[in-house]
């Protein structure tokens, strides 16, 4: 039967060669990820990590403690909320900037999108290690680096949103005289309105996740509490301090959500564009962002004044020129190679974990566990990793893995659930059993979904492995955060290049796979 | 006997009666047309038949089974045995024609089968002669997305023969398809279930379509059976009468209504391929 080549699959061969392209990429980065699951089960490890997790019970309920996770969680929410007042700031007019919209010609202006692919395309948790060294330990940092990199995404997000829309009626406001901001204000944003805020809130979100862990780099907040309390091995804190993220997160998800389906409401009919609820949610918005700067405490005249600008200068000036030297060259490549071996594998374990815990049958018990393995951020799951199988590149990639699982599982189900289920239906009213009638009829509908949240997953997991080694998980992270402690600011610019050389270079891999994919 | 609906009813979740008392009997081979306006329980008739909604009242019967086999595991053998066609064919669009069409025997195949046809389509002769019949075979290793809605639908077709179910079923199967490429269709599917020995229950919309390709028509009015007649026998009151909720014209699918019943195509190589 295979001897008639009329009768042979044409697209095997191509197949067999991508599958076999895959293992020869995958095989070392497997190696350089150094993943050993046997560290899982090592006896000393287990004993560790056992004590510890054993040390979780009770949670610890003293007043003096619960005071200061108290403060700590107002911080971690006024750092969100100031930073993501800045990088709005920032965001709208780079955005303006940036975008081809409401252009004669649709040019893209490169200097801006060159300013935010490398705004982005460090980690925020970079940025605010550096700024910690400018402006001391304390929030300031921890808000100027949340405003610089998610001011970045917002900016690129929006211009891609504002040229993703029907682009005629800002072309007609041109041509009868109106003005490029008028025709994008009154041709694009009705249009985008709805897509532009959605993804604010979604940001908004995010953000308070990363301000969680910004204080493991001491700019403050709830990551600053779980950095000591992991270093102390007081199990008891942590439990507090965990469970206290879970409810912080939970309560984001449930707020962004709900304003996310209020977007949705038609509105009221009549002639303000502002019904009572918008102006409330306008007021309480203005009152947080003020309460956050009052609480921050943080002087902008300070940051902004002579001396500090002088200072700043001095400081950037230290960073060049690079150091280029061959040998400091061939350190910093083993730790790109290590990093998008964390990046890599830590996807691709997230990807089976998230894909098994999201399959219909089994989800419901399981979105809890989703829920939860989500709450915990990368860089937390890292220093209890860490413990269970030791410092490395493997408890980078558990790290990453335990966390995306839990993101990838939800996102997973979302697009499994809005698959079309008339084939998988059909295949079983043709008495296939429900395992086949779900991979021959409900996963080839899911399959462009899945892939494009698993490749935009692993764009945001390069930035995360370049950082997780600042809490000993190996990788690009780790180079940096020695060098930084040792004040050798030459050394640390060229890992802070090779990060953005590194982000870059993976958001085109991934774009080229999802092209492919389609 | 193919099936048997003796008293059938079909109350839906929300109390509305789709079918009352519907008593119907097919013996092996026939080819049956379901017609009447829409809302008058086609859909809910077939859906009996293909065992995806269970009756709410009297006793219907599929081959051997009676309705007791519900929620047993003897449902997936009998669902091997009964092949549907959809008005819009339920195929995934990134799915390779020869996947979509191997398919169709997954009620029948071993796991392991099954599992392997997903990295390598393990019967490629045999897709390649369902898609033969239906003038595809040059598609078989097209992507679906590639393929016009009536070469889909033919897909969908030819993996309802590489079934080779005993009950072929179709819900309106070439409403969306353009008048010429209807006819075809029907005609390919009677020719099929004939040469096969299958029983055939189609629900159409067109009149014409129906009276010149079944030889016996079931007019079916707000849930119940209005006639059960040989296509020769149906008269054109008898279809104003059926179609009267729906005003003057009787939907048919030329433009100038011909019930002179056709031969349907059926050569002797259909015949041969078959089976
Ligand atoms: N799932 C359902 N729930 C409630 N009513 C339904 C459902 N499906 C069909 N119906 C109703 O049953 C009647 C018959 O529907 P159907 O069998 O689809 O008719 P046909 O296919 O002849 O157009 C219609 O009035 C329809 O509104
Ligand atoms: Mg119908």
């Amino acid at each position: 039967m295979l001897l008639n080549p009329a009768n042979r699959d044409p697209a095997a061969r191509g197949r067999l060669i991508g599958a076999l392209a895959t293992l020869v990429i995958l095989w070392p980065l497997f190696q350089a990820a150094e993943v050993k699951p046997g560290a899982l089960f090592d006896s000393g490890n287990l004993k560790v990590i056992g004590n510890f997790l054993a040390a979780f019970l009770p949670p610890e309920t003293g007043a003096e403690f619960l005071g200061y996770l108290a403060k700590a969680t107002l911080e971690t929410l006024a750092i969100a909320t100031a930073g993501m007042a800045l990088a709005f700031l920032i965001a709208v007019p780079m955005a303006y900037l940036a975008t081809g919209a409401g252009r004669e010609k649709p040019t893209l202006n490169p200097i801006t999108r060159s300013l935010l692919t490398i705004l982005r395309g460090i980690p925020e948790l970079v940025w605010a290690l550096v700024f910690v060294r400018v402006f001391g330990l304390g929030p300031a940092a921890g808000v100027l680096a949340l405003g610089l990199t998610y001011g970045g995404m917002l900016a690129k997000v929006y211009a891609e949103i504002l040229e993703s829309v029907d682009a005629a009626p800002a072309r007609a406001l041109r041509h009868s005289g109106a003005s490029r901001l008028l025709a994008i204000l009154y041709g694009l944003i009705p249009q985008a309105s709805k897509e532009l805020a959605s993804y604010t809130v979604y940001r908004w979100e995010c953000a308070i996740r990363a301000s969680v862990v910004m204080g493991f780099v001491g700019a403050g907040g709830l990551g600053q509490l779980m950095d000591q309390a992991m270093k102390m091995l007081n199990g008891g804190e942590a439990a507090t301090i965990l469970l206290t993220f879970m409810g912080l997160v939970f309560s984001a998800d449930g707020l962004s959500g709900w304003l996310r389906r209020a977007l949705d409401t038609p509105p009221a009919n009549h002639a303000s564009p502002f019904g009572w609820r918008s102006i409330g949610l306008l007021v309480t918005l203005f009152a947080s962002i003020v309460a956050s700067f009052q609480l921050l405490d943080i002087g902008f005249g300070e940051l902004f004044s002579a001396e500090a600008a002088h200072s700043i200068g001095e400081f950037i000036a230290g960073f060049f020129p690079p150091d280029l030297s061959a040998e400091w060259l061939a350190k910093v490549a083993k730790g790109i190679w290590e990093t998008l071996a964390i990046s890599v594998v830590g996807t691709l374990l997230a990807a089976i974990a998230g894909l098994l815990l999201a399959l219909p049958k089994w989800r419901a018990p399981f979105s809890f566990i989703l829920n939860s393995l989500r709450s915990v951020p990368e860089l937390v799951w890292a220093t209890i990793t860490a413990l269970a199988v030791g410092l490395g590149p493997f408890a980078g990639a558990l790290a990453l893995a335990l966390h995306t699982a839990g993101v990838l599982g939800r996102l997973y189900a979302e697009a499994l659930d809005n698959a079309p289920p008339t084939p998988g239906k059909a295949l079983r009213l043709a008495g296939a059993p429900g395992g086949f009638a779900f991979l021959y009829g409900t996963l080839p509908g899911a399959a462009p979904q899945l892939i494009a949240y698993t490749l935009y997953r692993w764009e945001m997991n390069i930035r995360m492995a370049a950082i997780l080694g600042f809490v000993g998980a190996g990788g690009l992270g780790q180079l940096l955060y020695f060098e930084l402690s040792l004040f050798h600011h030459a050394q640390a610019s060229t890992v802070i290049m090779a990060m953005l050389l590194l982000s870059i270079a993976v958001d085109q891999a991934s774009a080229w796979l999802r092209q492919r994919m389609r | 006997m193919s099936f048997r609906l003796n008293g059938v009813g079909l109350t839906h979740a929300n109390g509305f009666a789709a079918l009352k008392g519907i008593t119907l009997l097919a013996e092996k081979g026939e080819r049956i047309a379901l017609i009447g306006p829409s809302g008058a329980g086609k859909t809910s008739l077939l859906s009996v038949l293909g065992t995806a909604l269970e009756p709410t009242d009297g006793l219907a019967e599929v081959f051997e089974f009676d309705q007791n086999f519900w929620d047993t595991s003897a449902i997936k053998a009998l669902r091997a045995r009964i092949g549907t066609v959809h008005q819009s064919p339920p195929i995934p669009g990134r799915q390779r024609v020869v996947t979509a069409v191997l398919a169709g025997k997954l009620g029948q195949w071993p796991a392991w089968k099954s599992l392997a046809s997903l990295v390598y389509p393990l019967d490629i002769p045999g897709a390649r002669a369902a898609l033969e019949r239906v003038d595809l075979a040059d598609k078989l290793f097209a992507r679906c997305d590639e393929l016009s809605g009536g070469q889909l639908q033919r897909v969908g077709i030819a993996r309802v023969l590489y079934q080779q179910p005993e009950l072929i079923l179709a819900d309106e199967p070439v409403s969306a398809l353009d008048p010429a490429l209807a006819l075809a269709t029907i005609r390919l599917l009677t020719a099929d279930a004939e040469a096969c020995g299958a029983t055939l229950v189609a629900s159409l919309h067109a009149v014409d379509l129906a009276l010149g390709n079944f030889p016996r028509i079931v007019g079916v009015k707000a849930g119940r059976i209005a006639f059960d007649l040989p296509s020769e026998r149906v008269t054109v009151p008898m279809l104003h009468e059926l179609y009267a909720s729906e005003g003057e014209q009787l939907p048919i699918q030329a433009h100038e209504p011909h019930f002179l019943s056709q031969a349907p195509a059926n050569d002797a190589a259909t015949r041969a391929k078959c089976c």
